[in-house]
């Protein structure tokens, strides 16, 4: 089993233990993907949000790939840091990942910037990013503006 | 009644004695007792470092996050710039002899053979 398997499984016993109010975790067998389910304490988002998580074999030492993903009764957030394919603007997914991070930590992280949110907006840039964006996220050289929102 | 040993079994135990009481390396999430992903033998095959921050890992955990481009050389946990207590910057050009006697160094320090 490889290290990021390994890693996963404990992660995956960690969040069956501990209480993530809002959040549901769904991974698949290999562990490598998971699928989480947020719901946000903020009226802008009354909807049921859906994360992709995709990890890669050198997981935890590379950062998972993380994006919304669309689908029944899951829409993808109005949020200025949040692209209308789903891609996350989001320094902790690139230049600050460190390993001590987790799919939870990272969903908690995803689910706390959604409530602090007050503007259901897209990035000024969604047009031209959505429409040339590469499939994986994390294949985008974001630039890290305004963390005020 | 006079006993006489004949025989006797020595049982003793160990574990890594750490300034901070945080059991689990927070880069593979295995108790610092065991041994990183890719150790079979916990103890000084699996040795521990621990970072000027305080901040402890396996160390091949944190040796193999330091050759990240990512790392930039920074500890997981606060981000400052990774040094072994009492010791060089931990990176990937001194790996090998200065490392191995700061290692042993540091694990002579640390370790608590309890019987």
């Amino acid at each position: 089993m490889s290290i990021a398997n390994k890693r996963l499984l404990k992660e995956w016993k960690t969040v069956q233990n501990e209480a993530y109010p809002g959040i549901e975790f769904f991974p698949t067998d290999s562990m490598l993907e998971w699928n989480v389910d947020l719901v946000i304490d903020n009226p802008l988002y009354p909807d049921v949000y859906r994360l992709g998580f995709k990890m890669g074999k050198g997981y935890p030492l590379e950062s998972p790939s993380v994006q919304f993903v669309a689908g029944d009764e899951r829409p993808i957030p109005m949020h200025p840091h949040v692209y209308s394919n789903g891609h996350i603007c989001l320094d902790l997914l690139g230049d600050n990942w460190t390993p001590v991070h987790s799919v939870a930590s990272v969903s908690v992280s995803i689910q706390s910037m959604l409530c602090q949110n007050k503007v259901a907006e897209r990035p000024p840039d969604d047009a031209q990013y959505s429409k040339n964006a590469p499939r994986d996220p994390k294949k985008s050289l974001f630039e890290y503006h305004d963390d005020s929102v | 009644m006079k006993v006489t040993i004949k025989q006797w079994h020595q049982v003793s135990t160990w574990h890594w004695k750490l300034p901070a009481d945080d059991d689990l390396c927070g880069i593979c999430r295995v108790s610092f007792d065991g041994t990183c992903p890719s150790c079979k033998y916990p103890g000084d095959d699996c040795p521990l470092v621990i970072g000027d921050c305080n901040h402890n890992f396996h160390m091949h955990c944190v040796l193999k996050w330091l050759e990240t481009e990512t790392s930039k050389g920074t500890c997981p946990m606060c981000r400052q710039v990774f040094r072994m207590k009492g010791g060089d910057v931990l990176s990937a050009d001194n790996t090998n002899q200065s490392e191995i006697n700061n290692v042993s160094q540091g694990s002579d320090a640390v370790m608590d053979a309890l019987d």
